[in-house]
């Protein structure tokens, strides 16, 4: 890129502050999850080499939790992509209103995780405006139960709301990037729009899609303040019975075992999100 | 032949027409989507406690700052308020410094392994918080930094340095390399290239990178609550307090507000530096 590459060390150095901090610190956490997994470090109690943590694992809560996360990622994931894909696709062509609404949507990206969980508890609680809007429409005759539900059905709500604009801004990225030749020679050959959209936009906008469908699921697998404000009392998520068996029944090395399968997973999900990011740079050229 | 471009004006008026309903349709959703959860907060936060809002009422009866007044006097909030606003510059100074050389490098040259330093600046964001603030907090505690200012300091500046990495690599990476080559062939030395030419390129996106890194460590949650209550408050975990432990709405609607005022009002500022690429350099590449 640049006329004058600097040599191996100088670049080393320029490196250095940013990432090592990062690699320092990320890799110290990750590295004391899994000793204390297996047993060792434990700053409480022995410390001896064990797999009996990671044996307690194999009962019903976990699992039950396990479950719990996945379906909140995957749910909160492709329930997002449901609005933004249109919406994408609606604001890709500059037309009335698209400012208006790319100006709009973006808000609860500001809003912090807490705050978000707040104000979509408030609009479902049981006297809130969701239960009235409804009962006044006619719909309902009594107010719905729809807090702490053991689905997590507002869960979902508060995770879509929040993140929306994220899969927006992604997957409008991607659309853009999309050369329109291909699609007004698919529509000179007669094509209509659905098809348009159908064989040509939606196939090749795929790894933006991808990508941020992981990136939500990441996002939510591992949450613990919305689940643990919002969520059922049973099962809970992974990060909450990992909080819980560490904080109030002083069991890290159970935890720490629970951390290491939200890291692994999580890392597993960055590896797609990573070839994902390439195929799509690959496109822009 | 008049005849005739009506006929085929008509049916694309008629289009034109849909498109602008449909336009308004998603306005009016999208204006409830996210303008009535946030009204609903502010009148949850003025309710008037001798005159209750009950469940008929759209909206509550009178309104108050009694709440307000409840909250500043008996929550932790001023002192939560307080050690925010120290920790979130203090991380952004920071984490500019560290992030500089970084972001430098990876914006202006090639080398071997720049994918995978990509991916490790990418992990604090996309990593689940709770596992890293835990078990970093594992670390602290070894290294005496439990419960103390520093340990904040360190783990904030982890959380949200990445967004000024990531925002300024881009920025870098943006400018072209003719300019670069212009102004030496002007003769422009390297403290003149550096000052008018590196500086004002960078500088949309250094502001954006601070805003981003200013606003995650404001909002941070996870981190703080394992690392530093109780002997830290910060805005986000008095909320935790309040939505959690101890439900109160009123109480809730108050803190929410003060924890979102800052955030919105920075991005209302930086509006202009916020170019879609920075968001989406942000969040979506690699």
């Amino acid at each position: 890129m640049n006329a004058a590459q600097p040599g191996r060390m100088m670049l080393m150095l320029l490196v250095l502050p940013g990432a090592g901090f990062i690699f320092l610190f990320l890799s110290a956490a990750i590295a004391m999850t899994f000793l204390q997994s297996i047993g060792l470090y434990a700053l409480v109690g022995d410390s001896r080499l064990t797999a009996d943590y990671w044996l307690s694992l194999l009962d019903k809560g976990f699992l039950d939790s396990f479950l719990f996360s996945l379906k909140v990622g995957v749910g909160s994931a492709f329930g997002t992509l449901l609005f933004a894909y249109p919406l994408a696709l609606f604001l890709r062509r500059k037309r009335f209103g698209s400012r208006t609404i790319g100006s709009i949507i973006k808000i609860p990206l500001f809003v912090p995780a807490l705050v978000a969980a707040f104000l979509i508890l408030n609009v479902l609680a049981f006297n809130g405006i969701l239960n009235s809007a409804l009962i006044g429409l006619g719909l309902i005759d009594r107010p719905l139960r729809m807090l702490n539900d053991t689905f997590g059905w507002n869960v979902l709500m508060i995770q879509v709301w929040k993140n929306l604009p994220f899969q927006l801004l992604i997957i409008a990225s991607v659309l853009e990037s999309i050369q329109t030749d291909i699609e007004d020679a698919a529509r000179n050959l007669g094509a209509s729009p659905w098809r348009v959209i159908l064989h040509i936009v939606l196939p090749l906008s795929a790894p933006g899609i991808l990508i941020a469908v992981v990136l939500v699921f990441i996002l939510t697998f591992g949450d613990y303040a919305i689940t643990r404000v919002a969520g059922p009392v049973y099962p809970s998520s992974l990060s909450v019975l990992m909080y819980t068996d560490a904080f109030t029944l002083q069991q890290w090395g159970i935890a720490a075992c629970i951390g290491m399968v939200i890291i692994v997973a999580s890392l597993g999900f960055v590896a797609i999100y990573a070839r994902a990011a390439r195929v799509i740079e690959g496109m822009g050229r | 032949m008049t005849a005739d471009a009506m006929t085929l004006e008509m049916p694309r008026r008629a289009r034109l027409s849909f498109g602008r309903f449909l336009a308004l349709l998603i306005i009016a959703l999208l204006v409830i989507w996210t303008a009535v959860p946030l009204f609903m907060a502010v009148m949850w936060s003025l309710v008037n406690p001798d005159d209750p809002w009950s469940p008929p009422a759209v909206l509550p009866p009178s309104l108050s700052l009694a709440q307000w007044e409840y909250v500043f006097t008996y929550s932790e909030i001023v002192k939560a308020v307080t050690t925010s606003f120290i920790l979130a510059p203090i991380v952004t100074i920071l984490s500019f410094v560290l992030a500089l050389p970084t972001a430098y490098a990876i914006g202006r040259f090639d080398f071997a392994g720049k994918e995978a330093l990509r991916i490790l600046i990418l992990l604090p964001i996309v990593m689940p918080a709770m596992v890293i603030a835990m078990f970093l907090s594992r670390v602290f505690y070894g290294m005496g930094l439990s419960q103390t200012f520093l340990g904040l300091v360190i783990g904030h500046t982890l959380l949200s340095m990445p967004y000024m990495l990531r925002i300024l690599a881009t920025a870098f990476e943006a400018i072209p390399q003719d300019v670069i080559d212009a102004a030496r062939n002007l003769g422009a030395g390297r403290l003149a290239l550096v000052r008018y030419v590196l500086i004002p390129m960078v500088l949309p996106g250094l502001f954006a990178g601070a805003v981003f890194t200013f606003i995650t460590s404001l909002e941070e949650f996870n981190l703080t609550f394992v690392i530093g209550t109780p002997t830290f408050q910060t805005i986000p975990t008095v909320l935790f307090d309040y939505l959690g432990y101890h439900f109160v709405r009123t109480n809730a609607a108050v803190v929410s507000i003060i924890l979102m005022v800052p955030s919105v009002a920075l991005l209302f500022i930086a509006e202009r530096f916020l170019k879609t690429e920075y968001l989406s350099s942000a969040f979506g590449k690699l």
